[in-house]
């Protein structure tokens, strides 16, 4: 009998030490992704921000401009990429809408964002574009990958549509997290004109070929990432563009079309953070939790195992030599 | 030799539930029928 239970305790042992190592390193990097069909919006402000005001083409000083970014997970194009790539795709479908302190639209710039669910590595298919030109990300964006690591990434930026460092900083303190903080600066670079902007009747695309007037921008972005989920919890811009040259400045050298530091509103900086605390247990649970359990049960039932084992035997072999036959 | 044999169970079971698990993984969902924004939206709750 207690032979029988020993090697049912042993394969329970096998079974919890087993599951261990396969539910992290297995199960783990395939069951973790981002969901295709996630909605998510935020808003964030710059208080107060100079801004450049197209009917007298002057920068003037204002209480606010507001940036309202969505991202749209587009479930059919996510499907039928995956049909081509054989990979978990997500497809982003974002609008970066940004708006004066009057209510009225300052430009909007549509992007289309492809990458591998489980990393978050960018994914090449056609419709990876800013702004309607196509694009090819060699960066990450928006989000850093599941178990985000101490290190530097390449993230994309949708201005000069490059990716270029953003560099670890050290661990922060935000809300009750311990959270990753990042930085990149992107330095004054030549961008186009968006295609959306609040000048009638000119055309966007042709805007610098006609008047010759270019538009440079330059930014610090900072972020505050959860290390679980990869999602930011936190994040600030201290943002500059300008526009130089050209006749469209009647004869100066340039002028700023915006200038401020851009933040999250504390009402999504709030949801955002309460969103990561309740999606963080469930990757600590198939990361760590589990795992330690499971091979801390697997140990204990070994354990068990060997001891009922160890005393089980000396009765068999007593039993034995009992019933084993005399020497002749 | 039983010994071996518990042992083989044990980790035949663990394998099986992981790849069962993984193999379900997890529901695609829906492209949400939500805009993307053009105004500003209040205060999020």
């Amino acid at each position: 009998m207690r032979r029988r239970a020993s090697l049912v305790l042993l394969a329970l042992a096998v079974f919890f030490a087993a599951l261990s190592p396969l539910l992290r390193w297995y199960a783990f990097p395939r069951l973790a992704k981002v969901p295709p069909g996630q909605y998510q919006e935020v808003v964030m402000e710059a208080k107060p921000a100079t801004l450049l005001d197209y009917s007298t083409l002057r920068a003037e000083r204002v209480e606010r401009l507001t940036i309202v970014q969505t991202l749209k997970g587009n479930v059919e194009e996510s499907e039928k990429i995956e049909r081509g790539t054989g990979r978990d795709v997500v497809v982003w479908d974002s609008l970066s809408h940004v708006q004066g302190p009057d209510g009225a639209m300052v430009s909007q710039i549509p992007e289309r964002y492809i990458f591998d669910a489980h990393s978050q590595a960018p994914v090449h298919a056609p419709g990876e574009t800013v702004d309607g030109t196509p694009v090819r990300r060699d960066g990450i964006q928006f989000k850093w990958p599941f178990l985000t690591e101490r290190r530097d990434y390449s993230y994309f930026d949708a201005q000069t549509r490059t990716a270029a460092p953003i560099h670890y900083r050290g661990v922060r303190a935000f809300r009750g997290l311990d959270v990753y903080y990042f930085e990149q600066t992107i330095p004054w670079t030549k961008v186009p004109f968006p295609k959306k902007m609040p000048i009638p009747g000119i055309d966007a695309s042709t805007l610098e070929k006609t008047t010759g007037t270019t538009r440079w921008y330059t930014t610090r972005r900072m972020f505050w990432v959860d290390p679980a989920t990869g999602a930011p919890v936190n994040g600030e811009e201290i943002h500059r563009e300008e526009l130089r040259g050209g006749t469209l400045l009647g004869g100066r050298d340039r002028v700023t079309a915006f200038a401020g530091h851009v933040k999250m509103r504390p009402d999504y900086v709030d949801h955002t953070v309460e969103l990561v605390k309740s999606q963080r247990p469930l990757i600590l649970l198939l990361t760590s939790w589990l795992p330690r359990t499971f091979l801390a049960l697997g140990g204990g039932l070994l354990a068990l195992s060997l001891l009922l084992e160890a005393r089980a035997r000396p009765r068999t072999l007593a039993a034995g030599a009992e019933t084993a036959p005399a020497p002749l | 030799m039983r010994a071996l044999t518990a042992a083989a169970i044990g980790l035949a079971a663990a394998t099986a539930l992981v790849l069962i698990v993984t193999a379900v993984g997890t529901p695609a969902g829906e492209t949400s029928p939500e805009p993307l924004l053009t105004t500003v939206p209040g205060p999020k709750k």
